[in-house]
């Protein structure tokens, strides 16, 4: 009983990184209609500017959770307004090659700047304790990415739902045309959700680096996991998100502890099987088409 | 008027380049005569990794290699030397394509490298077929010296069954009679546990479970729940390079390493993971041909020059680059120079011993494989860091060749 | 229609007199292109034609080189007969997963391909004894035609040329009939062929099922090519690449797929053996393509076109009026 505990400690812990993960590609896949595959590249980015400020510069894990993000942020920013604005016209395809080509760019400017060596981001002696519970040991740092998950999606529900630009986005996501002629600046509403995205991936690299490591391709693995909880919980959702990122965490880990042979399939399986059954994921409403 | 002087140029143009003596039509055709390489430089091709996963090994190969042929002034024999490093991105396909490359348009006189297995395994043919000499410097699957044996490829590196062979019995004499196995699920993962796995019941010992996460998985916590429920003395354990950074971690993390000890293979615990493992590697055990810390001069040498030409310490690979690089331009001096016999450069090759950093190595005639020792070594907590030291010494493994 | 013929049949003249004046190393060079462009081509069907865009078309090139690489090892390596067991396996394996995909569309159609592929790739990748897992399957014994050898490459080229040049004229017929009409109606407005009575679902499916036995002819001559396989072949990142080789080609045309190809091919040979930042140049190269060419190499080869016969127009109009003042002096 106590292992089914543990493992389902694991599962949500998993499941809250996932989130952290793909929360900013949900988002902005959501209201600009753009699958941006330079996700993972940002992602990539806060995760080693994490790593450059913890190890090179203040040797402070907090400091870079704040501030690695805002840097994710501006450069998101920049793309959207080099890249990403002048191009709108081009349809959304042509704007998810667009950041395909983006996350190839980025790939090789990372690997000059930081090399191809594995690293890691070291935690404050805090996070690196040992809790026990359920007669097993977790890493505290693995609380506290269900603390950050459970935060983070809070604050992502209450913006959403109670605040001027929550209404702004939850319309946007219904009627594009509506919004624009009612006054609200469309373009400036998908700059700041770009960057909002941003800021979220490269939140995410801080938080999950950690765990997940820093090693050369990791962008794409990355993506590859965002993606899959992105289809799974349906687009245009933070609630999805939440959602999907729990069930494929948890499903993942039950997986491994029970048919560990099967392991890198079985999340490929799900993703397939919700499609099928569910074409627009767990709570994903029909995004309009543009 | 206008279209009989463009025939006219097309002929002329394809009566050039049929002249140009290297069609394909001609080269399989006539026999393979001695290469018309009557320029003094010896080419030499490396196919290594340069982007991708495994890129920092390619770059420790080829700075190892590097080190070696400067001491020599990139010279042997009278002649210089050409290192010419194609990237084979790991890919079998590329690498294939490389390794053409370097054999049809580069004519280089020896190929080495390969860092991935299924690379080495997609060359071989090709290799075998066209008679270049091919010293593996990295890639260590156990067909490439049994089954896939070819008379032109020698491995100066290691192969998965030295490595999980090796701690086998001393696994049983030292550390418990019941192991738990985890190794990442690719073929060098499953090679060099399976090899530990044989070496330790036939001592006498018992594995009382296995697991096999995916390569690349990036959270252990659910293997490492179930194997921590399980009635192990230890746990066997393979991965490599971000995964070994990884497991190891939350090996730590999830209170196993205080309850059962870690052993596995030197890349557990190797230079370029170590320290990012931070404290988490202290206590493991593991089984390797080389460590940084081998207390002898001719590694104490390396290391030496090494680290003042890069500013960083050798690695595994490094040492592999640099011994291949020293068996290559031996074998050129024992030709003098006259690359132009493949069978002899490969006879010359298998006679190449001499004291490496890592202690004397040999080939095995029959087998095209090195012979080397085999280190036990343990992690250590030295002035804060996590550094190896060696405990005991396998000398003279030869690989079985079946 | 004329001048398109005779511009086929001196490609063909100019690809069959290649051994005779190109070294070996371009030789398999243009043999993986000639593999390749029937890949592209395949995905074409779907992506070009039928407006579907698979991220999971290395599942078929895969099976099909798998199919061919275990019976030439295990049973017998003539070339005829790997090459119809490919078939087989990628189209039945088509005719299920098309059965999935082919109820979704856009982004969804997109990531149900790539969880099939993804999940041949995980079984593929982990049968270490059955496929050789990481490994791959090395070692295979070169392909016979009848009793002729095909282990001389120029043969082997030979034959992957034949192959190219029937599936590119099959393709070609398919295209241009009324099937073909169809889908092509289907990619720009599905909703008015369904209004039209057409079922639209049975054509798709039909699409990807050939789409799919294509792309296991290519793979099956690659192993062939190569003498190997790996789970490399059936890795996301090889759906990526044909995509990319279709778009920077020109989707929806002929001979886009195969420009691409050789586009792409060559760029990754010369750039990476001078630079390792190749991955961003073909990044910037794409980039470049989808915002001012997203024809693209036929588009501009096109507008190139378009552009000669302008000026060529404009200097014929210049002297007749230089000609007309002359004469009026």
């Amino acid at each position: 009983m106590d292992i089914i505990a543990a493992q389902l400690v694991n599962g949500v812990s998993y499941g809250m990184l996932l989130f952290v993960i793909t929360c900013g590609l949900s988002l902005v896949f959501g209201i600009l209609g753009v699958l941006n595959l330079a996700h993972g590249s940002l992602y990539m980015i806060g995760a080693y500017v994490a790593y450059t400020l913890t190890t090179q510069r203040f040797e402070n894990f907090w400091l870079a959770l704040i501030i690695a993000p805002l840097i994710v942020a501006v450069l998101s920013l920049i793309i959207e307004l080099i890249l990403l604005r002048p191009t709108y016209h081009l349809g959304h395809l042509s704007q998810v090659l667009l950041t395909f080509g983006l996350a190839y760019v980025i790939h090789d400017v990372t690997s000059i700047i930081w090399g191809s060596d594995v690293l890691s981001i070291p935690l404050p002696p805090f996070l690196s304790e040992t809790l026990h519970f359920f007669h097993q040991e977790f890493p505290a740092y693995r609380l506290f990415v269900i603390v950050a998950g459970v935060v983070l999606a809070s604050c992502l529900w209450f913006v959403q739902e109670k605040t001027r630009w929550g209404a702004i986005i939850r319309a946007g996501l219904s009627d594009k045309e509506m919004i624009s002629a009612l006054g609200v600046n469309i373009k400036l509403v998908f700059t700041v959700v770009f960057l909002v995205g941003g800021y979220l991936a490269g939140l995410g690299g801080v938080i999950a680096s950690p765990i997940l490591g820093l090693y050369p391709s990791m962008e794409f693995q990355t993506l590859i996991l965002a993606l899959v909880v992105l289809v799974v919980g349906g687009l245009g959702s933070i609630a999805g998100t939440f959602v999907a990122s729990l069930v494929v965490g948890i499903v993942e880990t039950f997986g491994r502890f029970l048919v560990p042979e099967l392991s890198l399939f079985l999340v490929f399986a799900l993703m397939a099987v919700i499609l099928i059954s569910k074409p627009n994921g767990l709570l994903g409403k029909k995004v309009m088409k543009h | 008027m206008k279209r009989k002087f463009y025939c006219l140029v097309l002929a002329v143009l394809f009566t050039v380049l049929s002249a140009c003596g290297n069609s394909a039509i001609q080269s399989t055709t006539k026999k393979e005569e001695g290469s018309s390489k009557k320029d003094g430089t010896i080419k030499i091709g490396a196919l290594l990794p340069k982007s991708g996963v495994y890129a920092s090994l390619g770059k420790n190969l080829e700075r190892g290699m590097a080190l070696y042929f400067e001491s020599i002034g990139w010279k042997v024999a009278g002649k210089d030397i050409k290192l010419i490093v194609e990237d084979t991105e790991a890919d079998p396909q590329v690498g294939l394509r490389k390794a053409r490359k370097l054999i049809d348009q580069d004519q280089v006189d020896l190929l080495t490298g390969t860092v991935s297995t299924a690379v080495a395994y997609a060359i071989r043919d090709e290799v075998d077929k066209r008679k270049m000499p091919f010293l593996v410097s990295h890639a260590g699957g156990n067909d490439l010296t049994r089954s896939k044996r070819s008379d032109y490829i020698w491995r100066s590196s290691f192969s998965s069954w030295q490595i999980g062979y090796s701690l086998g019995q001393w696994a049983y004499d030292h550390i418990g009679k019941t192991v738990y196995i985890a190794a990442a699920d690719y073929a060098f993962g499953r090679e060099v546990s399976a090899a530990f796995k044989e070496a330790y019941t036939a001592a006498g010992g018992k594995v009382i479970g296995e697991v096999y996460p995916p390569l690349g998985t990036n959270d252990y916590s659910s293997y490492l729940t179930t194997i921590k429920n399980a009635d192990a003395d230890a746990v066997y354990a393979f991965f490599a390079g971000s995964d070994a950074v990884k497991f190891v971690q939350q090996y730590e993390q999830f209170g196993l390493k205080k309850e059962k000890k870690l052993i596995g293979s030197g890349w557990l615990v190797s230079e370029d993971v170590r320290k990012q493992q931070g404290n988490a590697g202290v206590g493991t055990i593991a089984s390797i041909f080389w460590d940084y810390h081998l207390d002898t001069k001719e590694n104490k040498a390396f290391i030496d020059a090494f680290e003042r030409k890069y500013n960083a310490r050798p690695t595994i690979e490094a040492l592999e680059g640099y011994d291949a690089a020293r068996i290559i331009a031996e074998a050129l001096e024992a030709v003098g120079g006259d690359a132009s016999n493949p069978d002899k450069v490969v006879e010359a090759i298998s006679n190449v011993q001499f004291v490496s950093p890592r202690g004397p190595i040999q080939f095995d005639k029959e087998t095209h494989h090195i012979i080397q020792n085999m280190y036990i070594i343990e992690t250590n907590l030295v002035n804060g860091q996590a550094e190896n030291k060696v405990i005991e010494v396998i000398e003279k493994v030869k690989d079985p060749g079946q | 229609m004329n001048k398109q013929l005779f511009m086929g049949v001196v490609a063909i003249i100019l690809l069959i007199a290649v051994p005779f004046f190109f070294s070996l190393f371009y030789l398999n060079l243009l043999a993986e292109i000639l593999i390749l462009a029937i890949f592209a081509l395949s995905l074409n069907v779907l992506v070009g034609y039928t407006g579907l865009v698979s991220l999971g078309h290395a599942a078929f090139f895969g099976i099909g080189a798998y199919a061919s690489a275990l019976l030439a090892k295990e049973w017998s390596p003539q070339f005829l007969l790997t090459l119809l067991a490919s078939i087989l396996a990628a189209a039945a394996a088509a005719a299920i997963i098309g059965l999935f995909c082919v109820k979704a569309n856009g982004f969804y159609f997109l990531m149900l391909t790539l969880a099939f592929s993804q999940m041949i790739y995980s079984f593929v990748h982990q049968s270490t004894t059955i496929t050789g897992g990481s490994n791959g399957l090395s070692g295979l014994p070169s392909p016979m035609l009848g009793p002729v050898d095909l282990s001389n490459p120029v043969f082997l080229y030979y034959s992957i040329l034949f192959m190219f040049v029937i599936v590119y004229i099959v393709l070609g017929l398919i295209v241009k009939s009324p099937f073909g009409h169809v889908l092509i109606g289907i990619r720009e407005n599905e909703m008015r062929m369904k209004a039209m009575g057409y079922n639209t679902a049975l054509y798709k499916y039909i699409a990807f099922m050939i789409a799919g036995a294509i792309g296991g002819i290519s793979g099956a001559l690659y192993s062939s090519l190569n003498g190997f396989v790996s789970p490399n072949d059936v890795y996301w990142t090889m759906s990526g690449s044909v995509l990319i080789m279709v778009l920077i080609g020109g989707a929806g045309t002929m001979i886009g797929p195969v420009l691409g190809a050789a586009f792409i091919v060559v760029l990754e040979t010369i750039v990476s053996s001078y630079t390792t930042v190749w991955t961003m140049i073909i990044g910037i190269i794409f980039i470049l393509f989808v915002v001012f060419m997203p024809q693209g190499l036929v588009g501009f080869a096109r507008m190139f076109q378009k552009l000669a016969i302008h000026r060529l127009l404009v200097s014929q109009k210049g002297a007749k009026s230089l000609v007309n003042n002359e004469a009026n002096q």
